[in-house]
């Protein structure tokens, strides 16, 4: 129990190190655009169907649900507002960045390992130059790139999920469901899905960067970082999920008074 | 573009027809002797035991949003939120619970099976299996398939329950409901086939995530990075299919309500 805690606490204090070398190295020396566009374009097709294809289904998921629990009230005119406004401020960004964790995650904490296992780190330090800077740093920024992109795109999707579900289940024509689309999803509630989507990137990124840069020990070593990525970019998204939900409940009864 | 297409859709059936034959071999496998009890109860220990405090603990935080953004959307419609403790304990009931629990079991369960099997499988334990005259797929796959249907029926019913219970927590220190008026709103909505539906429903996701991840594990290709491609893949194609799967069966379901 105690060594789960003490384990916990040095993963978290030894990535956030890590991150820290990074943006050191980052802000001191130029990354290269060329390296950074690369590899935000790789992870970016590499991913995108993937993405596309959940946040679709989590769309039409969460229109099936409101649709049951509305149509006992009559009440289902607001069917395409609530679910749409359910999906961007909380749902979608969660289950979908629970996906990217295993694609992005996985893969690139996957392919660093085996970059560390085979040695091809050591061998660029004994080239004269820096790992961090030349592999680490590019993954980095290309990674929360390429998952915000992601993610906006999952949450657009998932728009098209629950309109078509909402057309094909629960008998809505198409412009009733998007009449109170603006009506109950405003800025703030955009805004805020967005916010969660940047700061989900960031802990996707910081997390498969170190423990992909960390590992040791051969094959198993490889499958045990994969496996460690993503359990520990779940409960990092789980806990930062609450974290902003918070604050930005804070910042929304404060500035706008809902 | 169109040769492009067709080598994809001939590689996803060569594929779907592998998952589908490691799948009637594990059911035939599993409904017939021998049955290695102390191999599932060993792997039942890793699936649900050393599973449950991440759940639990990742569970309670999404009660918590769930509870502050259903408040949030109940007083833009409605203008009060006095139907909060229906409508949140119908939303955990029927989708969170679930599918929560199944990607986090996913990810550490099935990606742990992965990579197991991928380094049985590239330092030739699977062949040895096979020359010893032992059926892979009944000592590996079988014990793994019981447990993890057995571990997702069980994990999903301790996920909702936690997940209630700190639902009504923060409901009672954030929106100021007693914990009596929050049972009586539930009381209204919940019915008791919903917490079997959504026990129907991890069953059916723990079935899910053996199957992928030990096929891929088959599959692995040698070297650490084969083991790498593996886990991730597994972990990739498991969590499409959950969601997929949820999408059916909550269609499905809502036949029933």
């Amino acid at each position: 129990m105690f060594n789960t805690i003490g384990n916990a606490v040095f993963f978290i204090g030894d990535c956030t190190l890590f991150v820290g070398e990074v943006i050191r190295l980052g802000i001191k020396e130029k990354p290269s655009l060329h390296e950074i566009a690369e590899q935000t374009w790789r992870v970016s097709m590499q991913s995108l169907s993937t993405t596309a294809l959940a946040g679709f289904f989590v769309g039409a998921i969460m229109t099936v649900q409101f649709t049951m629990q509305i149509q006992q009230f009559g009440a289902l005119g607001y069917l395409g507002g609530l679910s749409t406004s359910g999906t961007i401020r909380e749902i979608g960004p969660l289950l979908i960045a629970f996906m990217l964790s295993g694609k992005v995650g996985a893969f690139t904490s996957a392919e660093l390992g085996t970059m560390k296992v085979t040695e091809q780190l050591d061998a660029i330090r004994c080239l004269g130059s820096s790992p961090i800077r030349e592999i680490i740093l590019p993954r980095y920024i290309a990674i929360i790139l390429s998952s915000f992109f992601l993610l906006a795109i999952g949450l657009l999707m998932s728009i098209g999920g629950g309109l078509l579900l909402g057309m094909f289940f629960s008998g809505i024509n198409h412009e009733e469901y998007l009449r109170h689309i603006p009506t109950i999803v405003a800025w703030p509630s955009i805004l805020i899905g967005l916010f969660k989507c940047l700061v989900f990137s960031i802990i996707l990124a910081s997390i498969c960067t170190y423990r992909g840069y960390t590992t040791t020990g051969g094959a198993k070593g490889v499958g045990l970082a994969v496996v460690n990525t993503a359990v520990a970019t779940m409960i990092g998204i789980v806990i930062a999920d609450w974290l902003t939900s918070y604050i930005c409940e804070a910042l929304q009864s404060y500035f706008l008074g809902v | 573009m169109l040769e492009v297409l067709g080598s994809k859709v001939l590689h996803f059936n060569l594929h779907f027809i592998g998952v589908l034959q490691l799948f009637s071999q594990t059911i035939i496998g599993a409904v017939t002797p021998p049955f290695r009890i102390k191999d599932i109860i060993k792997q039942l220990n890793f699936v649900a035991v050393e599973s449950a405090p991440i759940v639990v603990f990742c569970v309670s935080f999404a009660a918590v949003v769930t509870i502050i953004e259903s408040s949030f959307h109940m007083k833009i419609v409605v203008q009060n939120d006095a139907l909060v403790p229906g409508f949140a304990a119908l939303l955990i009931l029927r989708e969170l619970g679930a599918v929560v629990s199944a990607l986090l079991v996913t990810s550490r369960v099935g990606a742990g099976f992965a990579a197991e099997v991928g380094s049985m499988q590239i330092t030739e334990q699977v062949d040895a299996l096979k020359m010893l005259g032992i059926d892979p797929i009944r000592f590996i796959v079988v014990p793994r398939f019981v447990a993890c249907v057995l571990g997702g029926f069980l994990l999903s019913i301790i996920a909702n329950v936690v997940c209630i219970l700190c639902a009504m927590l923060v409901s009672q220190l954030s929106l100021g409901y007693t914990y009596g008026s929050f049972i009586m709103g539930m009381k209204g909505f919940v019915k008791f086939q919903d917490l079997v539906f959504a026990s129907i429903k991890g069953a059916s996701f723990g079935a899910v995530i053996p199957i992928f991840s030990c096929y891929y594990g088959f599959k692995c290709k040698a070297g650490a990075e084969g083991v790498g491609l593996a886990t991730t893949n597994s972990v990739v194609t498991t969590s499409v299919a959950i969601i997929v799967i949820d999408f059916i069966l909550s269609y499905f379901f809502s036949y029933f309500y």
